[in-house]
């Protein structure tokens, strides 16, 4: 059985001039351990899929579960990760790390170990009693994501984690990802609108599209791990980026055709 | 070759020149302008009142109410003291009834339904003309003081606190849902925390309402206070003491407001959002 399963998801908000789909239909499921992005341009309902998958939203029809369990409510085995860092400026970066922690009331001296060798991983440890104000915006984003380890969960949901960052930085957070990746075998989703990146990150990769919002193919990325930044400079890399750039422009197409 | 042109050219030719008029400005200007002003238009006072002969009874020059200030100055000091407390404890009773008046309505939708037109009705009619109502209601001690000042100032705290508690990023309290927080937990550790910086702006108002408050009572019932001397004073033409009073009241203000400020920078800087 899968780790998750979405079927027939289907999601519209009542808006002034009647209701808006956000997601007309949405079908897949991921394996337990599998890296799986969502590709597809703004305003496609990618995200609403996520914040579905995390129980933040509620489907207007069909079914989400989750280790066999019906998705419901929010559960504590799932971390998240934002466009933006949201953490909290009063408390330094070792306390919005342990954040979870202290709201699961869980623990705290043995999550202080883990939560040290996390942002130890992600090359934070001298800055664990910075304030957030006093890092850039890269570094802000390693604290969420090890805010998002820190309790262990399983799932990791990320919605755009990286796109309100600079190519630079962007590039340096996916090889953190990916060495996250290796070292903690999670099950992760990962909302993006950038194909490399979708394609380095992932083992599979979903493109959804606009009107009708919804799951247009599914493609496995064959690359081991782990993974090396350098296969993105292969032809192999660049023919997967070119098929997938061609599936969302034939979206685009098909919903100006329907237009 | 325009005017503006040449002119261009020349400062673009020295600009050693323009940095030296940088340089010695900004420090000073700063601590000199804002002095000097009060000084200028002070000088102005003093001579006006000996240019056109204005008598004492209806404006004295400025040494004329330093002199009653320090011949004063005992009785003065005796009489600020329950201003200063009362205006104080209304201060501190309004922001903590603006708060909670805050934190109900956002959080419960019933009680900002029902109550927020009434809160606003009573914002909107002159407050001051009720004050003779809290006497014949509260008497003419403390009490009635103290219940006008809070009623005159916690408004801007309600309003500043409810646009705080509601400026918690949505991503932040969706965070806090998909950790299955409480309520509670979410209250204290996130958004009463991010409104602190709003509250602050909310209090600055109302200490300075507060005072207007206090004052206010004191015009119409007390036996003590710095409004008490006002209107004895004015009923004695003594005009010269009404502004010794009146320079004691603002210095009043202006060391509650200071505090208030001071507060708040050490509450911005320990919540991050210096």
């Amino acid at each position: 059985m899968p780790y998750i399963s979405v079927n027939g998801v289907r999601k519209t908000y009542e808006g002034r001039q009647g209701p808006v789909e956000a997601v007309s239909s949405a079908n897949f499921t991921v394996e337990a351990g599998e890296f799986v992005s969502i590709l597809g341009p703004s305003g496609c309902g990618k995200s609403t899929v996520l914040m579905m998958l995390a129980a933040l939203e509620k489907p207007s029809a069909g079914s989400i579960a989750i280790d066999g369990a019906p998705m419901t409510s929010p559960r504590r085995d799932v971390g998240l990760i934002f466009q933006d860092a949201t953490l909290l400026p009063w408390l330094s970066v070792l306390d919005n790390v342990l954040f979870p922690v202290r709201i699961m009331k869980r623990d705290m001296a043995a999550h202080r170990a883990k939560a040290l060798e996390l942002l130890e991983m992600v090359g934070l440890k001298d800055f664990r009693d910075h304030r957030p104000a006093q890092l850039s915006g890269g570094m802000r984003q390693r604290a969420a994501i090890c805010r998002a380890l820190v309790h262990d969960p399983h799932l990791l949901l990320m919605d755009e984690p990286f796109s309100a960052l600079d190519a630079i930085t962007r590039d340096e957070m996916n090889l953190v990802l990916l060495n996250i990746w290796q070292k903690y075998h999670k099950t992760g989703i990962f909302i993006t609108h950038s194909i490399r990146e979708a394609v380095m990150l992932s083992d599979r990769v979903l493109v959804m599209t606009r009107r009708p919002s919804t799951i247009v193919s599914d493609i496995t990325i064959p690359f081991s791990r782990p993974r090396d930044p350098d296969i993105g400079d292969s032809a192999e890399f660049n023919a997967i980026c070119r098929t997938l750039r061609h599936q969302i422009e034939a979206g685009h197409r098909h919903e100006r055709e329907a237009a | 070759m325009s005017d503006a042109q040449v002119r261009q050219d020349l400062m673009g030719a020295s600009p050693q020149g323009r940095r030296r008029v940088r340089r010695s400005w900004p420090f000073p200007e700063r601590i000199v302008l804002p002095i000097l002003t009060p000084v200028v238009l002070l000088l102005i006072w003093q001579w006006a009142i000996g240019y056109f002969n204005v008598p004492p009874s209806l404006l004295p020059a400025p040494t004329v109410v330093f002199e009653r200030l320090q011949e004063t100055f005992p009785l003065l000091i005796g009489h600020a003291w329950p201003t200063t407390v009362e205006s104080v404890l209304s201060f501190a009773l309004a922001t903590v009834f603006g708060v909670g008046l805050a934190i109900l309505t956002v959080y419960w939708r019933l009680f900002a339904i029902s109550m927020y037109p009434t809160i606003i009705f009573f914002q909107l009619i002159p407050k001051i003309a009720l004050a003779p109502l809290f006497i014949v209601w509260l008497g003419i001690d403390m009490p009635s003081r103290l219940a006008f000042a809070v009623f005159i100032s916690f408004f801007p705290v309600v309003i500043a606190t409810e646009t705080g508690l509601r400026s918690t990023p949505p991503d932040m309290l969706r965070l806090c849902t998909a950790l299955t927080a409480t309520g509670w937990q979410v209250f204290t550790s996130v958004r009463l925390p991010y409104a602190i910086p709003h509250i602050f702006s909310g209090m600055k108002i109302a200490v300075t309402f507060a005072i207007i408050g206090v004052i206010v009572g004191e015009f119409i019932s007390a036996q003590k206070g710095l409004g008490y001397i006002i209107i004895f004073a004015s009923s004695q033409a003594d005009t010269a003491l009404i502004l010794a009073a009146i320079f004691l009241l603002c210095v009043i203000g202006l060391a509650l407001f200071g505090l208030v400020a001071l507060a708040e920078r050490l509450a911005r800087r320990r919540y991050g959002f210096a």
